[in-house]
């Protein structure tokens, strides 16, 4: 067998072995430790949401262990323009990603670490695994993590480093949070956008908290380090996180390496197309309206601080409607404060490309190139 | 027939006002056309009233308690079909977002805006002012 088939072999193997093995007399069903060879975060979503739909947890228990390069994920019902500069993100080189469970918006690089807990409904129990990370901190690295009550981890009871969500279903359920190892934290302040943005949604908020990196607290401490200490305090805990003893790894089924592609999970590329797909990312935004108002230059209008303002309606991240309000005297051929609706943008995508033809709409009403573009990067900034 | 019967005992044990028909998913337990039912549970706490061929779909008390506050609620727009027991949707609370499973299989012919807009009528009213769905079934 060539390496690669022996790889794939164990992955089987791993997801079938649980049907063998027996619980313990102290309630601990079987574990298996999975860590994905992927950083793209696509592909490691996807293959959660696979082993969430398919595999049997009913005797099982995964701790699947993930790291993406750099990017932004936001929760299921999240504006990701109310939670980053969407427009900005591509010249930076994160992507941005939207995640199955729910919660607020994280910015993921390969400092940080993402654990899946993939239970059974019945076993799925917030509070006990994050009790398992913080006793895995504690053993390995002496730190004292504590868990608050809005399930976050904290040190030293003020810095919040692991944000949690969950996705519950039936027969399964899972519970993934992330650990802030050596996060490149200034630019996750930079990404992870609070301006307002002018956006009225019932969409889900974030919720900002101060956070730390465990490596400022433990030099040396690393991902690797990590998913060695956090796996085998994972597998030697008992299902209500109770530690069995150093002994209870070996009665475990260990550590796996797996491959997130259809070779070892048949259907995930699909599954990784979708996540990928702009459909899901944006346009499964919940409706949202979205209101600015810019100050207009004096040489363009007939009064001090006059103002424009830009409305859209926002369904499934296409522009439903639109209008810019007008100060009197901007539009030349125009009466005043008139509300210019500006059509053919109906359908579009609530992105650049509408506002190229916000720029052609508008010639058509005022021949000044400069009030052209003045409005267009009006649009411009509203639909960044 | 023994699953079933814990089925129904669970169900039993869990719902505040006994339901005199339960069904595990896999049929209804009266086979003869009526016009008015009372409420049908599922293992998956959604339950479902029908009249004619319209159903109305929401989650039980046990549901909406074991949830805590919705603060999000996504439900299936006019038109799509699905098959019993098919995701159709999902509430959120406290970062969890708890998956919704049609009951019955057939087109959603409407869905409640007010429970979109105020998704903490589903904890304070899960049968009445809470409910989510009306669908034709098939």
């Amino acid at each position: 067998m060539t390496f690669w088939n022996q790889g794939k072999a164990l992955g089987r193997w791993a997801l079938r072995a649980f049907s063998s093995a027996t619980r313990s007399s102290r309630s601990a069903t079987p574990k298996t430790v999975f860590i994905s060879q992927s950083d793209d975060i696509f592909a490691n979503l996807a293959l959660e949401d696979w082993l969430y739909r398919h595999h049997d947890f009913s005797q099982h228990r995964i701790l699947l262990l993930w790291r993406n390069g750099p990017a932004v994920v936001v929760g299921r019902h999240q504006n990701p323009w109310k939670e980053t500069h969407v427009g900005a993100l591509h010249d930076k080189q994160v992507v941005l990603a939207r995640r199955n469970s729910g919660g607020g918006a994280v910015y993921h690089d390969q400092g940080n670490l993402n654990l899946s807990f993939l239970t059974s409904r019945e076993g799925y129990n917030r509070r006990t695994n994050l009790t398992v990370v913080a006793n895995a901190l504690r053993r390995e690295f002496g730190l004292e993590a504590t868990v608050n009550d809005r399930d976050d981890l904290v040190l030293n009871g003020n810095y919040k480093i692991s944000g949690t969500a969950a996705k519950l279903g039936r027969p399964n359920a899972y519970h993934h949070c992330t650990l802030l190892a050596d996060v490149d934290l200034d630019n996750m302040k930079g990404i992870l956008n609070s301006d307002d943005c002018g956006i009225e949604t019932k969409a889900t908020d974030s919720v900002r908290s101060p956070v730390c990196n465990l490596s400022s607290m433990h030099p040396g401490l690393n991902v690797a380090s990590l998913m060695g200490a956090v796996g085998r305090e994972f597998l030697r805990s008992d299902d209500r996180g109770v530690d069995l003893g150093k002994s209870a790894i070996s009665r475990q089924l260990g550590f796996t390496l797996v491959n997130p592609t259809d070779d070892w999970f048949p259907g995930l590329e699909k599954s990784r197309a979708e996540l990928a797909s702009w459909g899901w990312r944006f346009g499964r935004t919940p409706d949202f309206t979205v209101r600015r108002e810019f100050a207009v230059p004096r040489e363009m209008c007939v009064t001090e601080g006059a103002k424009l303002q830009v409305q859209m309606r926002v369904v499934k991240g296409r522009v439903a409607s639109m209008s810019v309000t007008v100060p009197p005297g901007f539009v030349s051929n125009a009466p005043e404060g008139e509300v210019a609706v500006l059509s053919g943008l109906e359908g579009q995508k609530f992105s650049e490309e509408a506002v190229g033809l916000v720029e052609a709409a508008f010639a058509k009403k005022d021949k000044s190139d400069k009030k052209k573009r003045f409005v267009a990067e009006c649009v411009r900034r509203v639909v960044q | 027939m023994v699953v079933c019967s814990v089925v129904v005992r669970r169900l039993l044990a869990a719902a505040p006002a006994a339901p005199r028909h339960v069904f595990t998913g896999l049929r209804w337990v009266t086979s003869t056309p009526v016009k008015f039912t009372d409420r049908k549970y599922t293992d998956k706490h959604e339950w479902v009233q029908v009249e004619g061929k319209i159903g109305t779909i929401g989650i039980t008390h046990y549901a909406q308690d074991a949830l805590g506050d919705v603060v999000y609620a996504q439900l299936p727009d006019p038109g799509q079909e699905f098959s019993q027991m098919d995701e159709c949707g999902a509430l959120e609370s406290v970062k969890a977002a708890s998956e919704l499973y049609c009951p019955v299989s057939g087109k959603i012919v409407s869905k409640n805006t007010e429970v979109e807009d105020t998704p903490g009528l589903i904890n304070k009213s899960c049968y009445e002012k809470g409910q989510l769905l009306l669908t034709a079934h098939s």
